[in-house]
């Protein structure tokens, strides 16, 4: 009984430091209604970054998200300038096709920095927390709080300020929005470059748990997005539901099915979601089935 | 406008340039061109990257039907090209049946998974079938991969390299080349009967306006899942050809997002929902992808795709309609007859 609180508990912490990975291209969908295919190389750069921040400062990459996010936030804005909104007036699959090469460049440019070997920084914390006979890693549970009170400040910034009303009005009429004196461009601008900056503040909690290597972001862009379906693509609550769910199955499957199905387990489970739950278990009405951006 | 007065009053003229459903000059003169390189000994550094051009052509040509003519932008055409590759390799292996027949069952078992693709992914649009397709390729690859007993898990199969008629395994390049030119001719002698046929319109309405489309009397279920299958069937033979000219099957190349988006990004280069789009993409991209491979790979790791990658995002952004697109182009700025 214990092994499988344990097992639930560290799926749990676990699943919460994905849902942060995934937030960033969840927003990013929401509101732009395009999909980002390099999230996971902004994943990697950003984790590289934190590393060299650890490597050059010795700090450690909770303290280098002062650095990291905001760094992150001017990278968003350049690839958005650069790649995104000029592909997003024309047809869907410019832009697919635009990020997927954005992806394959920075991962390749990577590898030509920092070649393909593993990067990883000294533990930080020396040992595990103990309760009763449960174990849990101490980055994990600074993870999970690191989750979710940026998804409670997200939440509050959606509904109460300006900025966050503006969104949610682009993101329900982007012309009637656009009437009432919204800046929708600049909109599309920042909500790009938050999805990325939030991406950035989740390699900082990523990097003590996981190695960097330049194809990392392929291993996690496939979650993220198992996740942004699973919770409904667009809703911040639902990647953290969603991250969860899949942290949890992870941990589930990998001990008491094999750990090599645990991947399997995933896909499957997506294109379940796909076929009877189109719209995520709690996603906008309609959107898988009416096509978006089309 | 222009196309109706040109076909009724030269009904028998070949035409100059590419059109839908009939063969043109330039077609024929791409297929000499190609034919006379496959003939004459040519350097043969370069017979490599002409042999796969025509390969990939043809692979592009196939994700082109489900992709550029039905409208479903797959990222798992992989899996197909894997399910054929394997299934050929493995009867060969195995049972030691001809692949001459063995790519025909690769065909026909790839086939069935674009058709389980194509129901799965009945109600999606847009992103969400990308994904799908993405993830439906993942499931393929994982399996295969442990799955040791049938496909070698992660140490792939090997075909025995003697050479022979019947096992489909040829000393020379030459040969190899014209059978990679065979499969690519075949795959756009598909593309053109089918861009004729009431099929063809079928699809580009079922694209167009699936609603529209429905309410007209085409069942877009069965259109869908009838092109996908004919896509998933062509990609299943280029992936047995693959097979037999590597002689060596590396699950984590040939079932891969990486070889799923080289499958959609050549048709979206060239031009998709044209015949001559995925051909001249391929021409254009795979000797380039190739070349740099072979100068830059060397010297360091990753720059070749660094510059590939760059040139891709620069033509997305600057000429979304592909090289046909700019063919087009040309054609309409001619005076019309």
């Amino acid at each position: 009984m214990s092994t499988f609180i344990q097992l639930v508990l560290s799926g749990v912490l676990i699943g919460s430091v994905y849902a942060l990975m995934s937030i960033g291209l969840t927003l990013i969908f929401g509101v732009l209604r395009i999909v980002n295919f390099a999230h996971g190389e902004f994943l990697m750069i950003a984790m590289y970054g934190a590393w060299a921040i650890s490597q050059l400062f010795g700090l450690n990459p909770y303290v280098a998200a002062i650095a990291i996010v905001p760094a992150m936030f001017l990278f968003g804005a350049i690839v958005y300038r650069l790649v995104v909104s000029p592909a997003l007036d024309k047809p869907h699959l410019v832009v697919v096709f635009a990020t997927m090469a954005l992806s394959i460049f920075l991962q390749n440019a990577a590898l030509m920095a920092m070649t393909a070997d593993l990067r990883d920084i000294p533990p930080i914390f020396g040992r595990s927390l103990t309760i009763g006979p449960i174990y849990l890693k101490v980055e994990l549970l600074l993870g999970f709080l690191i989750t979710i009170l940026c998804t409670v400040a997200l939440q509050w910034m959606i509904k109460k300020t300006y900025l966050g009303k503006a969104i949610r009005a682009t993101v329900q009429d982007g012309e009637a929005a656009m009437l009432m004196g919204i800046p929708v461009p600049r909109i599309f601008l920042i909500t790009f470059a938050g999805g990325s900056a939030l991406v950035g503040l989740a390699a900082c909690v990523m990097l003590p748990l996981f190695s960097v290597f330049p194809s990392v972001g392929l291993n996690f862009v496939l979650i993220a997005f198992v996740i942004v379906v699973l919770g409904g693509m667009g809703s911040i609550e639902g990647a953290l539901f969603g991250g969860i769910c899949v942290g949890v199955m992870q941990s589930l499957s990998s001990y008491y099915i094999a750990p090599a199905f645990g991947q399997l387990f995933f896909f499957v489970l997506f294109l379940l979601v796909m076929i009877f739950r189109p719209n995520g278990l709690l996603g906008q009405q309609g959107a898988a089935t009416v096509g978006m951006n089309e | 406008m222009s196309s109706i007065v040109t076909t009724t009053v030269s009904e028998r003229r070949i035409p100059v340039l590419p059109e839908r459903g009939r063969i043109s000059w330039f077609e024929l003169a791409l297929l000499a061109i190609s034919l006379a390189l496959v003939v004459s000994g040519i350097a043969p550094s370069l017979r490599d990257v002409i042999l796969l051009s025509f390969l990939f052509a043809g692979l592009a040509l196939a994700w082109n039907i489900a992709g550029g003519y039905a409208g479903l932008i797959s990222f798992g055409h992989s899996a197909f090209f894997g399910v054929g590759a394997y299934t050929s390799t493995i009867l060969l292996t195995r049972y030691g049946i001809s692949p001459w027949i063995g790519i025909w069952a690769g065909a026909v078992i790839a086939a069935l998974f674009g058709a389980v693709l194509a129901l799965i992914c009945a109600r999606l649009r847009g992103p969400f079938f990308i994904l799908s397709t993405l993830a439906f390729a993942e499931v393929v690859r994982i399996i295969a991969l442990n799955w040791a007993s049938l496909t070698g898990g992660p140490e792939g199969l090997s075909i025995p390299p003697m050479s022979s008629l019947s096992g489909m395994v040829f000393a020379s390049k030459e040969t190899y080349a014209a059978l990679m030119l065979g499969y690519l001719v075949f795959v756009y002698a598909i593309t053109k009967g089918l861009e004729a046929s009431r099929y063809g319109y079928y699809l580009f309405a079922i694209r167009d306006n699936e609603d529209a489309a429905s309410a007209a009397g085409v069942n877009p279920l069965l259109g869908r899942g009838l092109a996908m299958a004919l896509s998933a069937a062509l990609t299943g033979i280029g992936g047995s050809l693959f097979a037999q000219y590597f002689l060596y099957l590396d699950p984590t190349y040939v079932i891969s997002p990486e070889l799923s988006f080289q499958f959609a990004l050549l048709p979206a280069v060239g031009g998709l929902g044209t015949a001559i789009g995925p051909v001249l993409g391929s021409f254009l991209i795979t000797p380039l992808s190739e070349l740099l491979r072979s100068y830059l790979g060397n010297a360091a790791a990753g720059l070749h795709l660094v510059i590939y990658s760059f040139g891709l995002i620069i033509v997305m952004l600057y000429f979304p309609a592909g090289l046909a697109g700019a063919l087009n182009k040309f054609k309409r700025r001619r005076p019309t007859p």
